[in-house]
């Protein structure tokens, strides 16, 4: 059976991480719904990544929050899809400038 | 090896940033994920290694991939820098804790079966049921927003 180390912890962690750092930037660089929502996948990769050492301590509970992860996932495509739907009737493109509810403005 | 799978991870995650396509980057987040699910396999997580190859990449992956190929478009580049700086904080404090903190000693087996998540009086049943109880609400949602935004 494979153990974890601190060493794969860290590589682990460091990774989750990166990964995290550039479905944020991905998110905030995105001018459209599919890119948001490529971005948003990318961010439960990283979900994913973080939670494999929680296996080494709590495996159950580990197996639990994945399968979660991966029914929120499948939850907010199905949001997003009816989202892009909507938008594309409704201004006949998805672009996030056209979205007027919800978000902060800098 | 570990460290190479993390290497072309974080690789084919800043592809998903750089590629101005929406079909690549879509394509470069398919490859992530694959190599999430093979660093599960990696540490001998079987059971999570085939969810996340047929739910996580097969279907979600794929119907991402169609719809960037369906609404295929070269999009702006839009940035915000002052949310670089917001991010360079949270590293900082994220990298300072974990620096900090002992981890050391830390060398403990993986000891997960499929069985043993699955017995009676497991967290399974609980689980069964929460996630019947999202996926219900998801839909509902969805029905009600869809049906709002004909009527």
């Amino acid at each position: 059976m494979p153990a974890i180390n601190l060493m794969s912890i860290s590589v682990l962690y460091a990774t989750s991480f990166a990964i995290l750092l550039l479905g944020f930037l991905t998110a905030l660089s995105s001018k459209d719904l599919i890119r948001l929502l490529i971005a948003l996948e990318l961010m439960f990769g990283a979900v994913f990544m973080s939670l494999i050492p929680l296996f080494a301590v709590a495996a159950n509970s580990a197996f639990a929050a994945s399968i979660i992860v991966i029914f929120t996932s499948a939850g907010e495509l199905l949001v997003l899809i009816a989202a892009i739907v909507i938008q594309d009737r409704r201004v006949k493109n998805i672009l996030v400038r056209d979205i007027t509810a919800g978000g902060d403005k800098l | 090896m570990l460290g190479a799978l993390a290497g072309v991870l974080v690789l084919s995650a800043l592809g998903v940033l750089l590629s101005k396509d929406n079909f690549y980057s879509a394509l470069f987040m398919t490859l992530t994920l694959v190599m999430v699910a093979t660093v599960y396999a990696l540490f001998d997580l079987q059971p999570l290694f085939v969810l996340i190859v047929f739910v996580f990449v097969g279907v979600i992956g794929i119907v991402t991939v169609a719809l960037a190929a369906t609404y295929r478009a070269m999009p702006e580049r839009q940035f915000a820098w002052i949310w670089c700086i917001l991010v360079l904080i949270t590293a900082v404090i994220l990298g300072f804790s974990i620096f900090t903190h002992t981890l050391h000693g830390i060398s403990s087996p993986i000891g997960f079966t499929l069985q043993g998540f699955l017995k009676p009086g497991s967290e399974y049943q609980l689980l069964f049921l929460f996630l019947t109880s999202l996926v219900i609400l998801l839909f509902l949602s969805v029905i009600k927003i869809y049906r709002g935004e004909e009527s």
